[in-house]
């Protein structure tokens, strides 16, 4: 009988074949055994431009040419290798250095094996992708080397191996081929030239010993850093956990409870008895942590670090609710992390200490005492602790070093010691770091990591990345901003300039026989005109208005088609898709799509002609509509206003053309469309917008002004809103499935609980919150004749009550769900801002698919890539709206430098300890502290359920709810960290 | 047993070869001795693709592959079981979780854990061969709580195990002692995903497929704690057994049974689990006709079938070959068992036997 096995170690026959013998478990819950085989061929290059060998023997890619070999022939020496090197990291390696790694200044010529590779996408997937786009970038040149494909660098597993071992040889296999595979290739160029040598970079010292054995050249990351130049700075980019693990690892305290195994949680979140959801931390109280879960109504709180478990805010967490006799209310106290813990040190391990503070645990007591009180604020609550993390959410944060923690004698040595650094988000607990450049790291802004948080550490250790520059200076915190709001702001890749038009700037809409013109109608006779905020170069909406002979208007907006110059999944569309948004900074605009589109092409600019994409009305003198048409077009802008000049043009009586009276028209009817939409219940919100004058040339800020409010404003929007609930409709009705939408949801009644006990017991009003009809109403009764800004700060407060409104693609909601609670809309999409929304583009594809313009791209077909771009965009946007505000804030702050203003302000929120106002002036919140008013601390009686708080200091005064209280706003720097802040009085 | 396709030996050679049979000892037509097998040829592990498999070629040219593969599959609450009773919030049924940890799971297995398919040429999955066979040999893999309590996993979920059996060759002979020998050497080579979660969690497993537990596993001495049971066929020619019985003896067998046995560690003899008799292929094979009814050697041929079966009945003709009747006798059936269990008897050998062939290859 002839064997049916295949044994692949000892089979002659067949030398190139082999497999690979795994389990997988599926999603669901199945587990497999699966075995791959692998094909090993001998034709995968080395990739070294010294090689001819491999030149001559390398397959052919798609374009039937070799690829470019990657790296140098003459690749860069070190100290220790003066010949040059090839630097083949170990997967640890990775793991703990990627920053270093991606140091534009060295570590070049570095082959990536694909075992490492593999490794380090089960390990990290941040980092996987950190290494890939690595691998992407040329100046660096990274080469994946498939070893697990060749058949010299495949290994076999041995009988009774770890997986780790295994890959550890196969490495070490790599590393000796290249070796003797370079030393020939190099001897084939000159008998005399020195080969590079091949460098295996690990911090597995088992492994370097058998490198040593095996007569390879390895060594570990940290010396290899410390051989180079610019060691110091580089040391501090390495990742400080292992080495820590070794040092520590006699030490038996642990601060923290350990975590429920992965299975464990998996059970108990099927089974109820735990919960999944994403942790967030109160911006007031750092020790105080919500998370919202899918089970109940409102979030449960997680109190104090033990219960919060090394859990950082946006990780996600699995929680178990604790015992009723643990509830608590929420805090009413303002705790922050830097004024409780100022003098801890960071060199210290934490020896006896115990993990809460006996301040922080005094701060806990005095709320457990609240938590017994009646009133609906007071109320204990449920409360929660973390057992385990699901996915940590962590990202590089932008903060700067606590110059306390920076031992005086070290400001100026090189001696190695750990720092703390203070995230500028303050949710963000303070962060370890090991640095030998601490004095210059002082006044500086910084971006570290966190590489690890152990059950025996209070503070999780991270490493710096790099530094951004000066505190406060223009350059260091708004590259800040768009690091901590996860902005892409480098600029286009050449692959997405490559999408644009040849013609570049000179592109003009094609005569009329060009295949363009196909399906597009010519309404370059038409008067149409754009109103914009002034200056505003990237145009994406223009109206018109004409009467019909019938006695109705006909109403046209005209939306830039950028569906035309970016074509579905091109690189220009990834990149777009990837940035969901244009963010709009005070001094800086960072854009969706190159600025020749964004600014020209696409751009409704007067006087030339663009393609547009029109949405026409036939509209009664009543604002009613009798029919919409959607088509692709041809338009002339006969001028750009701003809006206050499309204002003052529509208020001068003399000015009797065509163009203006059209204006009129539109204004006419938006007034009336308007007026219905207040009536079908529409709200009317208000968020605090300012803005901020700057010098023109050096962009630094001079003033501070609330937005003006013109009737032009709401013209525009009117029809804006028109268009997007139209279109909607459109496109719902031809895919029902897959339309890009957006909701707002109905906000959960317990949300206004709050606001509306509040307005109840100090103003005696009703917030009724059935409908967004019934609030609209309500919000118009909260008014105080006596101060006006009063509504508005209700109807701000009211905002923040508010769900997010949100992109969904229709076939994952039932209809009725579709609602936009704020417009009281049924349906609604966004279809007006092609050039810095991605959604609107999107949505101009469906429609021309709608209109039988052209055919539906297949991305726009499957609901799970267009759920998944929803995902993405709906992130994106709320970043760029954080970012734009924290850049506002950032400028208010710098026009107030140096200055001393006094402004009237509200009481927003009442704590016990202090209270934070509302000045609407500037837009902006600040906290005033009873330590701040008096010292010492005055004394105060503290009444939550009527939100006053009584101060008995040297002078006697209440502070009560939507109080109005006259402040000084100054600003100060802080002297612990040279950093600048806003400071309010109360005068 | 009527399916097995009919030898045609003429009543001559049938009481030819049974006389030869009865004879002390008895001598079989390929010469082996009355314990001894057919010689065969087994290898295990064959196949990448299942979690255990094995092949075994007869001499006679049979074949059988058998693969075994197992899948996670969620418990049914049984009714009144502490699961229940957990799932209900009735008391924290926690108490056996620490001291007796190593007795989770013993006896909550069921036998619809195992799940047996046999394929054999010619035949429909629902024919009584392929249905009796898979049977038999089931019920001798469930007749000890090994399997079934290493299929458990936790309270919530267990493994179902698929035993497939594949016979390559046309079913020569009764083709049970084949398929129970490579089920057994399959079995052997069977390896379960090692299980990382713990308690009544949903299970996770170790991706290593190096790391997964053999079904039968090893204990500390390397020897296998229990092993799968094995299922013979056992045929009586007047006073002697014999195992193993090719189609030719089957042909004249008086009675065959099959015994599914397993020896366990630790206990000297081997323990019998099951016993079937089973009909033997000779009853239908036809009779010789004696020289006083066959009017070509001077007979009287009777005139109707009802004379011819009555002349039949009372004749004593020993030399013309007449279809066994009747069952075992008890003396002889504890006579086969004995030789069967005895230390050192039939089954420890073939045991014996196979453990060289799962441990050589």
């Amino acid at each position: 009988m002839t064997s049916l096995k295949r044994s692949f170690a000892n089979d002659a026959s067949a030398p190139n074949l082999s497999s690979k013998v795994f389990v997988r478990a599926t999603k669901s819950g199945k587990v497999q055994k699966i075995v791959r085989e692998l094909y090993l061929r001998q034709d995968i290059p080395c990739s070294s431009k010294l090689c001819s060998k491999c030149l001559e023997r390398a397959p052919l890619n798609y374009h039937n040419k070799v690829p470019q070999f990657v790296l140098s022939d003459q690749p860069a020496g070190t100290k220790l290798f003066p010949h040059g090197h090839y630097l083949v990291p170990d997967t640890n390696a990775f793991l703990t250095g990627m920053d270093v790694f991606e140091v534009e200044t060295g570590f070049r010529d570095v082959i990536v094996l694909q075992t490492v590779l593999e490794e380090v996408k089960n390990r990290s997937l941040p980092l996987y992708h950190r290494l890939i786009s690595l691998t992407k970038n040329e100046g660096k040149r990274f080469f994946v080397f498939f070893n697990e494909f060749r058949l010299e660098t495949y290994v076999v597993r041995g009988n009774g191996e770890t997986i780790n071992d295994r890959n550890d040889r196969a490495v070490r296999q790599a590393v000796k081929w290249y070796e003797d595979h370079l030393q020939v290739a190099s001897a084939v160029i000159s008998k005399s030239r020195n080969c590079p040598a091949i460098v295996m970079i690990s911090d597995d010292q088992d492994n370097l010993r058998k490198a040593k054995g095996e007569g390879l050249k390895g060594i570990k990351l940290s010396d290899y850093v410390s051989s180079l130049d610019n060691a110091d700075e580089l040391l501090d980019m390495v990742s400080a956990g292992q080495e820590q693990q070794a040092v520590r690892s006699s030490k038996t305290e642990m601060f923290y409870p350990e975590y429920y195994s992965l299975s464990k949680m998996i059970t108990g979140v099927k089974a109820g008895t735990m919960h999944q959801g994403t942790f967030s931390v109160s911006p007031y109280n750092y020790l105080e942590g919500s998370i919202r879960v899918p089970a109940f109504d409102k979030s449960l709180l997680v109190l104090g670090r033990e219960n919060s478990n090394r859990a950082v805010s946006g990780d996600v967490v699995v929680v178990e609710v604790l015992s009723k006799d643990q509830w608590k209310a929420p805090s009413s106290k303002i705790i922050e992390e830097d004024t409780l813990n100022k003098n801890d040190n960071a060199d210290v391990e934490e020896g006896g200490e115990s993990v809460v503070t006996e301040r922080e645990r005094r701060a806990l007591q005095e709320e457990v005492k609240k938590a017994h009180g009646k009133g609906p604020e007071g109320r204990p609550q449920p409360t929660a602790r973390v057992v385990g993390i699901i996915k940590r959410n962590w990202r590089q944060y932008v903060g700067h070093v606590d110059k306390d923690s920076v031992r005086s004698s070290a400001k100026q040595s090189r001696a190695q010691q750990m720092v703390f650094l203070i995230p500028m988000d303050k949710r963000i607990p303070k962060i370890r770091i090991r640095t030998r450049q601490a004095g210059e790291m002082i006044g500086k802004r910084i971006l570290v990591t966190i590489d690890s948080w152990d059950r025996e550490s209070r503070y999780p250790v991270g490493h710096f990345v790099r530094s951004l520059g000066e505190l406060e200076s223009k350059g260091a915190e708004t590259e800040a901003l768009l690091l901590e709001y996860d902005v892409q702001y480098r600029p286009f890749p050449k692959t997405v300039l490559d999408c644009l038009p040849e013609e570049g700037h000179d592109w003009i809409v094609p005569p009329l026989d060009d295949p363009g013109w196909r399906g597009r109608r010519d309404l370059r006779d038409l008067l149409v005109c754009s109103i914009d905020p002034p200056g505003c170069v990237d145009i994406d909406d223009a109206l018109h208005a004409r009467l019909l002979p019938n006695g109705n208007f006909e109403v046209g907006v005209h939306i830039a088609d950028v569906s035309h110059f970016v074509k579905p999944n091109n690189a220009m569309d990834k990149e777009a898709s990837m940035r969901g948004t244009t963010v709009y900074l005070v001094d800086k605009r960072i854009d969706m799509l190159p600025m020749l589109l964004g600014t020209d092409l696409c751009s409704l600019k007067p006087y030339v002609e663009r393609y547009a994409f029109s949405v026409i009305w036939e509209v009664t003198p009543n604002a009613d509509i009798v029919s919409a048409e959607f088509t692709k077009s041809v338009i002339r802008s006969r001028e750009a206003f701003s809006y206050e000049a499309a204002q003052i043009r529509i208020d001068d009586a003399s000015q009797q053309d065509d163009l203006t009276n059209g204006m009129r028209t539109l204004l006419m009817l938006s007034k009336k469309l308007r007026q219905k939409r207040m009536d079908a219940g529409a709200l009317n919100l208000a968020s605090p917008e300012v803005k901020v004058q700057t010098e023109s040339e050096t962009s630094d800020p001079v003033d501070v002004q609330t937005k003006q409010h013109l009737d032009t404003n709401s013209l525009v929007e009117e029809f804006m809103l028109l268009a997007n609930i139209s279109v909607a409709g459109k496109n719902y009705q031809a895919f029902p499935q897959t339309a890009l939408l957006r909701r707002h949801g109905a906000p959960p009644k317990t949300n206004f609980e709050e606001l509306a006990n509040q307005l109840r017991v100090k103003r005696g009003m009703e917030l009724k919150v059935d409908s967004s009809k019934a609030l609209a109403d309500s919000l118009d009764t909260c008014v105080d004749p006596a101060e006006p800004f009063f509504n508005t700060l209700i109807r701000i407060l009211a905002t923040r009550c508010m769900m997010s409104a949100e992109y969904f693609c229709s076939g994952t909601q039932s209809y009725p769900e579709f609602r936009h609670y704020g417009l009281a809309s049924e349906i609604y999409t966004h279809f007006t801002s092609p050039i810095r929304r991605y959604a609107d583009l999107e949505a101009h594809r469906q429609l021309a698919a709608a209109i039988g313009y052209e055919q539906l791209d297949a991305s726009l077909q499957s609901k799970s890539k267009l759920e998944a771009v929803c995902k993405n965009i709906n992130v994106r946007h709320r970043n760029a709206q954080f970012a734009g505000r924290a850049s506002i804030e950032y400028y208010v702050g710098q026009a107030l430098k140096g200055r001393i203003v006094d402004e009237d302000a509200f009481v927003m929120r009442v704590f016990e300890n202090g209270f934070v106002v509302f000045v609407p002036r500037f837009g902006i919140e600040g906290l005033i502290r009873l330590r701040e008013m008096e010292t010492p601390e005055p004394k105060c009686e503290f009444d939550g359920e009527r939100y006053v708080l009584k101060v008995l200091g040297k002078k006697e005064r209440g502070f009560e709810l939507f109080q109005k209280v006259r402040v000084r706003i100054s600003d100060v720097a802080e002297e612990s960290t040279g950093k600048r802040k806003v400071r309010m009085e109360v005068l | 047993m009527a399916p097995i396709s009919q030898l045609l030996l003429s009543p001559a050679e049938l009481a030819y070869l049974h006389h030869s049979l009865t004879l002390s000892p008895p001598i079989r037509p390929d010469g082996r001795i009355p314990t001894q097998f057919r010689a065969l040829v087994a290898e295990s592990d064959i196949l990448p693709g299942p979690y255990g498999s094995a092949r075994v070629c007869f001499s006679d040219g049979t074949e059988a592959i058998v693969g075994i593969k197992a899948e996670v599959e969620k418990s049914k609450v049984k009714f009144g079981s502490e699961e229940q009773r957990l799932r209900l919030g009735e008391g924290e049924g926690d108490d056996d979780d620490d001291g007796e940890a190593t007795q989770r799971g013993r006896g909550q297995g069921e036998d619809s854990w195992v799940d047996m398919s046999i394929e054999i040429p010619g035949f429909r999955d629902d024919d009584a061969l392929p249905v009796f066979l898979s049977a038999m040999l089931t019920e001798a893999l469930l007749s000890t709580d090994h399997l079934r309590d290493r299929l458990w996993i936790n309270r919530r979920f267990h493994w179902k195990l698929y035993i497939d059996i594949l016979l390559l060759s046309p079913p020569l002979s009764y083709p049970l002692p084949l398929l129970s020998l490579t089920t057994h050497l399959a079995l052997l080579s069977a390896r379960l995903p090692k299980l990382k979660s713990e308690l009544d969690e949903d299970p996770l497993f170790d991706d290593d497929w190096e790391a997964s537990t053999f079904l039968y596993p090893y204990s500390k001495t390397g020897l296998r704690v229990e092993r799968p049971p094995i299922t013979l066929l056992v045929m009586v020619a007047g006073a002697n057994i014999i195992f193993d019985p090719s189609k030719e003896e089957l042909a004249v067998a008086e009675s065959v049974i099959a015994i599914s046995a397993a020896a366990t560690s630790g206990e000297e003899v081997a323990k019998v689990l099951a016993i079937r008799t089973i009909d033997p292929p000779s009853r239908l094979t036809p009779p010789g006709v004696p020289n006083i009814i066959n009017t070509a050697t001077g007979g009287n041929a009777p005139l109707s079938g009802a004379d011819a079966s009555i002349a039949r009945e009372t004749l004593q003709a020993q030399n013309v070959w007449t279809p066994p009747r009747g069952g075992l006798k008890r003396g002889m059936l504890s006579l086969i068992l004995r030789t069967v269990t005895e230390k050192g008897g039939v089954v420890d050998e073939v045991l014996e036997a196979l453990d060289a062939i799962s441990v050589g290859t």
